[in-house]
């Protein structure tokens, strides 16, 4: 009998005290927070491997820049002046992607709006709510900057549109997302979690179970579900919560519609989740955002037409779409909502 | 008498054993359902340090805008002061929960409550 005491003892002890071979790092990259899980390797390898993902996250940071000097605002200029511009080839064949992508969700994801997004004060670290000129609003509208204006041709590109202003806030956290898990791999890594600003990927598994991810409610400080997300798979939100301002009473999200251009009204937020593919991380930042800006009808039209069969929509505190494919995916944490979510068909 | 103290070790044995893996079942089923315990602070790469929530006490933490005021109070945390721009991170309120995030960008400082068992690795927002 001592000895199975003994034994017990020791195993509860053990299973208590063992520290799990998780490193995590935190740091602040594309204006947001950076966090980085790797499971299973010592903490001198992961943190090599995290310090180098992060010093690439910095370069690429400023290569994109929509409102200092880099790569895409010498890009910017080019196209104010007319001119023909030669990039290098990893961002001719970003804007590439971003016009394909576009033109998937009929113009309603549309990075070439940054003369809107300036105006509307969000090319800002630290943006003031203010009233926007509604004649320069209709001006810029009226000049209608489209992805599809711009002409590729290898790595030299002009826009045949002078309005046409690029800002990929909207693409390069998640086009990041499939860098890190890209590099990863190349390094050997089994298990790792990166989550940029609330996008997220996923390789491997922590431990024996699958990475486990909250959804934030867009309105409380707690998570509304919670979702596994297994080997490959990317989940990314829109919110109308992240940046935004109040004017008179009203809120002014930073995601603006293109067709209107003024920021999208009555959505709380619209997650997406993305099954292992090519560009999982790009896809788990743009999908959301056609659906997000998309008016109620059209919203099921866009999941469909970016190919999303996992989403979750929240209007108001009493509104929730939920698709079936999400619903099976979700463990709900907020019961209010589970009992709130209507499920949605979808195929 | 022989036979009946063999009996009562065999006795003494199935309730150790039953009870030890009623509170393995236990530990793991109810662990998850305690609220938070300590709190993870970080400005930019840094963490600056684990503290009990069973307390009342008022942190400074220095970052890029200047000082955030986080306070602790018995078993709750929120950014109370705050000099960035748009104040989300004081307007998040109150976290009490293993697993919630409070996040000040533009000071570069997070607040995590930690507990003995997350509910989840990261959060989606």
């Amino acid at each position: 009998m001592r000895p199975l005491f003994l034994f017990f003892s020791a195993w509860l002890l053990i299973s208590c005290s063992a520290k799990e071979p998780l490193y995590n790092t935190q740091t602040y990259v594309f204006g947001t927070l950076v966090d980085i899980s790797i499971y299973g390797e010592t903490d001198e390898r992961a943190q090599a491997v995290s310090n180098a993902i992060i010093q690439e996250y910095q370069h690429l940071h400023q290569r994109l820049h929509a409102w200092k000097p880099s790569e895409l605002s010498a890009v910017n200029q080019a196209f104010t002046q007319g001119e023909a511009i030669t990039v290098k080839a990893d961002i001719a064949q970003m804007l590439s992607d971003v016009t394909r992508l576009s033109t998937q969700s009929n113009g309603t994801f549309n990075p070439a709006i940054g003369q809107l997004i300036k105006l509307w004060g969000f090319q800002n670290d630290t943006f003031t709510p203010h009233q926007v000129d509604a004649k320069a609003i209709d001006s810029l509208i009226s000049k209608n900057p489209r992805m599809t204006d711009l002409v590729i041709k290898g790595n030299q590109i002009h826009s045949v549109n002078s309005a046409v202003q690029l800002d990929l806030g909207g693409y390069a956290k998640g086009y990041a997302l499939d860098l890190g898990l890209a590099y990863l791999k190349q390094q050997h890594i089994q298990h790792a979690l990166i989550n940029i600003g609330g996008n997220i990927i996923a390789l491997g598994q922590h431990g024996n179970q699958a990475w486990r991810v909250g959804i934030q409610h867009p309105r409380q400080p707690n998570a509304i579900a919670t979702v596994a997300l297994a080997s490959g798979w990317a989940i990314g939100t829109s919110g109308d919560y992240q940046r935004y301002f109040y004017l008179d009473g009203k809120r002014y999200c930073h995601i603006i519609d293109p067709k209107t251009g003024y920021p999208v009204q009555g959505m709380q937020s619209v997650t997406v989740l993305i099954p292992p593919k090519k560009q999982a991380g790009v896809l788990s930042d743009v999908a959301s955002k056609p659906i997000f800006i998309a008016p109620a009808n059209e919203r099921l039209a866009q999941a469909k037409a970016m190919d999303v069969p996992h989403f979750l929509i929240i209007t108001t505190d009493t509104d929730i779409q939920v698709s079936e494919a999400m619903q099976q995916k979700l463990t709900w944490l907020d019961h209010k909502a589970e009992k709130i979510a209507k499920v949605v068909r979808f195929e | 008498m022989n036979k009946l103290k063999s009996q009562a070790l065999i006795g003494d044995i199935f309730i150790i054993v039953t009870s030890a893996i009623a509170v393995v079942f236990l530990f793991k089923t109810l662990w998850s359902n305690v609220p938070a315990s300590q709190l993870l602070i970080r400005q930019a790469d840094q963490i600056i340090g684990t503290y009990d929530l069973e307390q009342t006490r008022e942190l400074h933490i220095h970052g890029p805008l200047g000082e955030s005021h986080i306070s602790i109070e018995q078993g709750k945390v929120r950014f109370k002061q705050s000099p960035c721009n748009h104040q989300y991170c004081v307007h998040q309120g109150w976290l009490n929960r293993v697993g919630q995030v409070a996040i000040c960008l533009p000071n570069q400082i997070s607040l995590q409550l930690i507990g003995e068992k997350k509910p989840y690795d990261s959060l989606n927002y």
